[in-house]
């Protein structure tokens, strides 16, 4: 089938494709490098299984069922006992089209199944949904990681600080006493400008002005 | 499946669509690899069948069936179904699908090699 060209282009995504078949390989990584992906290939469960344990691995695999060392449903079954914020997509390609078949592939931890031999149109569509769900996981987890992080700043302003009546200092954990803008700019992501209300312009900067301009008179 | 064609030529012209300027001939490079590999795979499922081992003949009729489906060898495709189907009900004695496994594959592999 020829690929719908109202599909949006791709979104940048290194795909994993998995396949003892080298002919079935070289005509899945040929779709999707033609549809603009970067493609890495493993001839067995086993170097797929490899691949997707590293840290710069890749986020969307498509797994035959039945290869050496370790089927596609195993290659699953072990990613998703590995707890993670950016699981990998995975999509199993077989030619096994029964029911009972994808209700076990799903079940093992696939996100989908592609018929084989593949549809280029719909094996591209399925890889678009993994590309989208696979970029949504990742601005969610980025998103987490913010909050987080502003959640730990906010804990810690928060509590009873024990403040001098008189100058205002604060006493850190240490038994220092910080003046106020030092110790919230140590425990928070801010910065203080320093400036001068109109009250202590009045009460401090004019009657210093006043007194130097008074003695300049004076000589 | 007698009126399958031995190898379906829509889908190599659909292959052929994937060419990129520049690179191999797709379809050259998908015949050449299924040459060098099927015939192991063919090996695995007489072995399997003189062995008795019905998942063995379920799983090595199921990579064979594969590999035919990728280039369009409809017949070997329909005949490997049949051979895993009779893996899967664990009837692995019957050494006439072999037969008939050897006899199908030399047939595409001298319509495959007219190709390259």
């Amino acid at each position: 089938m020829a690929v719908d060209a109202a599909l949006p282009s791709p979104v940048p995504l290194t795909i994993l494709v998995a396949d003892d078949d080298a002919g079935s390989r070289r005509i899945v990584a040929g779709m999707l490098r033609k549809a603009g992906y970067e493609v890495i290939q493993a001839e067995n469960g086993a170097q797929a299984w490899a691949l997707l344990q590293r840290a710069d691995g890749p986020q969307l695999a498509i797994l035959d069922w039945m290869m050496p060392e370790l089927d596609g449903t195993e290659v699953c079954r072990r990613v998703r006992a590995v707890p993670t914020d950016t699981p990998a997509y995975l999509i199993l390609l077989t030619s096994r089209g029964r029911s009972v078949d994808i209700v076990e592939g799903l079940k093992a931890g696939a996100n989908d199944h592609v018929t084989k031999p593949a549809d280029e149109g719909e094996l591209l569509a399925r890889v678009q949904v993994g590309a989208r769900v696979v970029h949504l996981q990742h601005a969610l987890a980025d998103r987490v990681a913010r909050l987080e992080e502003a959640l730990r700043n906010v804990q810690q302003l928060q509590g009873l600080l024990p403040i001098c009546s008189y100058c205002k200092r604060i006493r850190d954990d240490r038994n220092y006493w910080q003046q106020v803008e030092s110790y919230i700019t140590h425990h928070a992501d801010v910065q203080f400008s320093h400036s001068c209300c109109p009250d202590c312009y009045e009460r401090v900067v004019k009657p210093e002005l006043d007194a130097l301009e008074a003695s300049d008179g004076d000589t | 499946m007698s009126g399958l064609p031995v190898l379906d030529h829509a889908t190599l012209d659909r292959l052929r669509e994937l060419n990129e300027p520049g690179e191999p001939d797709i379809v050259i490079e998908v015949l050449t690899l299924f040459l060098e590999d099927a015939p192991a795979r063919v090996a695995a499922v007489a072995a399997a069948q003189a062995a008795g081992d019905a998942r063995g003949l379920e799983r090595a009729a199921h990579g064979l069936k594969g590999s035919a489906g990728n280039i369009g060898a409809l017949r070997l495709q329909a005949l490997c179904h049949r051979i895993e189907d009779l893996g899967r009900l664990e009837e692995a004695g019957d050494p006439m699908v072999v037969l008939s496994l050897h006899e199908e594959f030399e047939t595409l592999r001298q319509e495959v090699t007219r190709l390259l």
